[in-house]
């Protein structure tokens, strides 16, 4: 306010000085939010993340380690087990899981989620791992 | 204010109420530029997390990922020895094992998951580097982390510095010391992880679901 009035047009500089303040307050402000965005919304997304990592590790665990247990069995019955726990692997690792704006994000862990209580009802396993079923998955602000 | 201190000089003899009057006017404008500091901040503020609220989300959201897949598998592989057992083995001594450890690593990954949403509002914990590659990414300019000794121990060890021409273009970045608590949660995946392949040799299961649980350990 006081060093540039002695050069430029004191005039100008009263009716600019207006301007002037709210320009550089803002320029601050915006390095100010742009750090707490970054924060705040990291920490949400980390939670999401952690939640949807869980959620999808546990069923490729799950159907992993079943695969490992029945795969020297010949059985028409095994292999068809065999068969739907591939499937759910494969579902899984079909589609990112650590890019939250991924476009079908939302349809793919459907489509893992339900696959999961095929795979439950068909090794006769009570489904009593609803506490993920139910996590909501996502996502973006 | 040069402008209105000059009128004061020159006005000694005026009435009072002139003077009143200016530094009426003074007060008024100090008042209007205080708070177009404060709408310009604010406005600037606003701005600022509107565009970085996703990417930090995004950040965020990689980095649990990245730590929960182990302890989620964990759990998984587990759960389908328990059911396996139950099933193929009822009775057996090993049933109680397995239980056990899925315990443990289900209680691992509830501590983790509610450690993160108590950080939620909570001063910053994230790392300079995770906010200087976002800000970076963003088409900000920085000019240093303000923390060169690398010797800060509180996360509210922050510096503001200034280019030559006066623009603050740095931002103000949390430092942490080297040491952080995480550090005890990692090693306590790494020894359920032990645990487990242990338990997977001692039940003579499939050498696959060893290496595999090798493979998560040493991701």
């Amino acid at each position: 306010m006081n060093s540039e009035s002695g050069k430029e047009d004191p005039f100008d500089s009263i009716l600019m000085a207006d301007n002037r303040f709210h320009c550089e307050a803002y320029k601050e402000g915006l390095l100010e939010g742009t750090r707490q965005g970054l924060l705040e919304g990291m920490s949400h997304g980390k939670t999401h993340g952690a939640r949807l990592s869980t959620e999808m590790g546990f069923y490729y665990g799950f159907a992993f380690g079943w695969k490992c247990l029945l795969q020297n069995n010949t059985d028409a019955k095994s292999k068809k087990r065999l068969k739907t726990l591939e499937t759910l692997t494969v579902l899984i690792q079909r589609f990112p899981h650590d890019d939250p704006q991924y476009a079908t994000l939302l349809q793919d862990v459907e489509k893992v989620r339900a696959k999961f209580r095929q795979v439950c009802s068909m090794m006769n396993v009570p489904a009593d791992f609803r506490e993920y079923v139910n996590v909501a998955a996502g996502m973006s602000f | 204010m040069s402008w209105v201190k000059s009128v004061t000089v020159d006005s000694e003899d005026v009435f009072d109420e002139d003077v009143n009057d200016i530094i009426l006017q003074n007060k008024e404008w100090n008042n209007n530029m205080g708070k177009r500091v404060k709408d310009g901040y604010r406005d600037g503020v606003d701005a600022g997390k509107d565009a970085s609220l996703q990417r930090g989300f995004n950040i965020g959201y990689r980095e649990g990922v990245e730590q929960m897949v182990a302890v989620g598998q964990m759990k998984g592989i587990l759960s389908a020895l328990q059911c396996w057992c139950q099933l193929e083995h009822p009775g057996s001594p090993a049933f109680s094992s397995i239980s056990h450890l899925l315990q443990d690593v289900s209680r691992h990954e509830e501590a983790q998951i509610e450690r993160m949403k108590m950080s939620i509002g909570q001063p910053p914990t994230a790392s300079v580097g995770e906010i200087t590659e976002g800000v970076e990414d963003m088409g900000m300019e920085h000019t240093d982390t303000g923390c060169g000794g690398g010797s800060c121990s509180k996360t509210d060890c922050c510096k503001k510095e200034q280019t030559p021409n006066g623009d603050a273009t740095s931002l103000q970045t949390p430092c942490q010391s080297a040491t952080r608590p995480s550090f005890s949660a990692e090693e306590s995946v790494e020894q359920l992880l032990k645990s487990c392949m242990d338990l997977v040799v001692e039940l003579g299961l499939p050498e696959e679901l060893f290496r595999h649980l090798q493979q998560l350990r040493s991701a």
